[in-house]
């Protein structure tokens, strides 16, 4: 098939790149600490981490992997932390001994928690003790043997450390009790490791670097097999995307989404590494003051988001002001992970000067597969292009390309396309065509020019903020309420977070609330995947022979909301 | 009694195909609804195999037929362990030709989009694979009878 999109590229973004411009995310890692070693990589509330000091620190933690804790090449470590300077420290201090890091979302409740440490088979987890109580309750049923604790300001200078950590714990109270046998502190890895040898590993783009999780439709979530050759070939894609409007060693990104998401990860950290940015990690996003405070004390040259962040950015108060001080300093602002609206893009253009441009991937392609291109003047509605060495292809149900302009699946192939699920051989099998090209479950059509638009999904997936949350998961909670005889979850549309989770829900209890009914899900379900609505129905739309009407309910939930 | 055994072995995937939601435990109303067949409206037939001394339900298929008696519905499941054994196509085949027995025009099933092999094995027995207006998450399959 010809490649029609790159006829539509902005001047100087290449068709192809070399996906093994590095062997490994290492390889990245140490090119970068060797060139910008004085330049800051992190800041994190105001302080600061250059380049020299991460390459020092994530020694530091790899070798302490190795020494303390006996970790080899291939085993599996946890990372349960939000955007904090001690995450780019255990990222790199695990990579660059060969670990497979595995990201956990910090909120997770401690169901979640355990399913995902048992099925990765983490051995290790690093974890902010404002989490610990969770962990402490899922370690039991899993095969992590070694558990590393953070405090919030444990990368702070004194007396900032000793500040911050005594007001989140006594002060705040933000930490519940917790108390794990053995656990090593942060710091402590940190002081042993530089006692002790790292054994500089060696690694191809093969090696695995992450199992990095997303839903799975029948509630269980799958951990996509991402290798470094995955993620540096993704990393060099979105450079090659981008890479015109930006300089290396002067680039400062504003990192708000959770680096335990894929997108973050990539466009954020791995790709403003290769650039010699300083990476502006954001903790606490949803203290929308706070941050808007952290932004007017910023200049920012690059920001990425999601659709609900930059609305509520732009409705905030003093954000008109971070707009008057960027403009001619902000060059590039990125919103994934969901659709992003008209309304948004054209606030933010009229307010910061610059389009918001559009990126489309999943967790399964490292993840970009489409952006919008950088030159783009107005608001398209659509996916973008397909990245350089990417292709797309919009096939039927048989796995047949559709001709042009026609509704299909978008398929995907190229060198940031996953290995497979882990452990999960039925469920790789059917996310893929057997001709290699993965199946994103995503409907869409091609335009003559090569832009991708989305129209629908194949699958019951609700996408709450970029994140994908699965029907039958939280069916399986809500059933679990005794109170509860049947329910049926969709997706409606929701003015945040482009969709939020609807729940239809029949009654064996009489009694039973929704609030009483919403409690039960917050104990078992992390914040997004839980119902913002709940509706008692005498029955669920079934039917004769007892399907469950899921588009019936959807339609339904869609006209009496509000 | 042996339907709710059935149900409750079926893995959660095979419950969610069937019913396209999730079922934890089968209700009493569920079972119910399977077990009240009347050999006209509601016709099934089911596949049982010995497991020792006890007879074991491994797969059953079932319609529904509408208030005019022209078309019905159809369902399948059978137990993990038995897919791809045949015994699918078996009780569709007793199921078909029952419905042509009573004189119903056409068989019809929703099956997810995403379940591939459903989809496979209906075009094998000669259903009609169509779109759903609204709806891609799910295909409507067909046969005249």
């Amino acid at each position: 098939m010809r490649k029609i999109w790159l006829d539509s590229y902005p001047e100087g973004v290449p068709p192809e790149i070399d996906a093994r411009a590095y062997p490994s995310l290492k390889d990245l890692l140490e090119s970068s600490c060797l060139h910008f070693r004085e330049k800051t990589a992190f800041t994190n509330m105001g302080v600061a981490l250059t380049y020299g000091e991460l390459d020092r620190l994530s020694r530091d933690f790899g070798a302490y992997l190795q020494n303390g804790f006996g970790l080899r090449k291939a085993d599996r470590v946890a990372i349960m932390l939000p955007n904090l300077l001690q995450y780019p420290v255990a990222l790199f201090g695990a990579l660059r001994a060969g670990i497979t890091v595995v990201n956990v979302n910090p909120l997770y409740t401690v169901n979640e928690l355990e399913y995902q440490l048992a099925d990765s088979g983490a051995s290790a987890i690093v974890v902010l003790e404002n989490f610990a109580h969770t962990l402490e309750l899922a370690l039991p049923n899993t095969r992590v043997r070694h558990v590393v604790t953070t405090q919030l300001g444990d990368l702070f200078p004194r007396p900032k450390r000793w500040l911050v950590n005594f007001v989140v714990k006594h002060v705040k109270h933000m930490v519940p009790r917790w108390r794990i046998p053995g656990a090593k502190s942060f710091r402590e890895a940190l002081s042993q490791g530089k006692q002790s040898a790292f054994e500089e590993i060696s690694l191809g783009p093969g090696d695995i670097a992450f199992l990095q999780y997303t839903g799975g439709t029948t509630g269980r979530a799958k951990g996509a097999i991402l290798t470094h050759g995955n993620m540096v070939a993704n990393v060099e894609q979105t450079a090659a995307w981008i890479g015109a409007t930006l300089k290396e060693g002067e680039e400062t990104i504003v990192t708000a989404l959770p680096l335990y998401h894929v997108f973050a990860l990539t466009a954020n950290l791995l790709v403003f590494l290769k650039l010699g940015g300083n990476d502006v990690l954001i903790t606490n996003p949803r203290d929308i003051a706070g941050f808007v405070t952290e932004l007017a004390k910023t200049r920012f040259t690059a920001i990425t988001g999601v659709n609900t962040l930059f609305n509520a950015l732009l409705d905030a108060e003093g954000f008109d002001q971070v707009g008057i001080a960027e403009r001619g300093v902000l060059k590039l602002a990125v919103a994934g992970g969901m659709a992003l609206q008209r309304s948004v893009a054209e606030r933010w253009r009229q307010t910061m000067g610059v389009p918001l441009l559009e990126g489309y991937g999943l967790t399964e392609a490292a993840p970009s597969v489409c952006s919008t291109p950088f030159d783009a003047k107005e608001f398209s509605g659509k996916l973008g292009l397909p990245l350089p060495s990417t292709e797309v292809a919009i096939r039927d149900d048989g796995g047949n390309d559709v001709p042009l302009g026609e509704t299909g699946e978008i398929c995907v192939r190229g060198p940031q396309v996953m290995r497979g699920y882990w452990n999960a051989p039925d469920e790789t099998a059917t996310a893929f065509w057997p001709d290699g090209w993965l199946r994103t479950g995503d409907i869409g059509w091609m335009d003559q020019r090569g832009f991708v638009t989305f129209t629908d999904r194949r699958k019951d997936v609700i996408v709450v903020s970029g994140f994908k949350a699965y029907p039958t998961e939280i069916e399986d909670v809500a059933m679990l309420h005794p109170g509860v005889k049947d329910a049926g979850a969709v997706g409606v549309p929701d003015e945040h977070s482009g969709e939020a989770v609807a729940l239809f829900v029949v009654r064996k209890d009489p009694g039973l609330t929704a609030a009483a009914l919403l409690d039960h899900c917050a104990k078992h379900l992390t914040g997004y995947k839980r119902p913002k609505r709940i509706e008692f129905r005498e029955h669920l739309p079934k039917t004769p022979i007892g399907k469950v009407l899921r588009r019936q309910l959807k339609a339904e939930a869609t006209l009496t909301r509000g | 009694m042996h339907e709710r055994e059935f149900l409750n072995q079926l893995s959660g995937e095979s419950r969610y195909l069937r019913f396209h939601k999730w079922v934890n435990a089968p209700s009493d109303k569920l079972v119910h609804f399977l077990t009240d067949v009347d050999y006209d409206k509601h016709m099934a037939f089911v596949c049982t195999a010995l497991d020792g001394d006890a007879e074991r339900v491994v797969g059953e298929a079932r319609y529904v037929a509408d208030l005019n008696g022209k078309n019905c519905e159809f369902g399948i499941i059978i137990a993990d362990p038995w897919h791809k054994t045949g015994i699918a196509g078996l009780l569709m085949e007793a199921l078909i030709s029952t419905a042509r027995e009573r004189g119903l025009a056409t068989m019809e099933g929703v099956v997810l989009t995403s379940n591939a092999t459903m989809i496979r094995f209906a075009r094998g027995l000669g259903f009609e694979v169509q779109p759903v207006a609204n709806d891609p998450t799910t295909r409507r399959i067909v046969k005249k009878l």
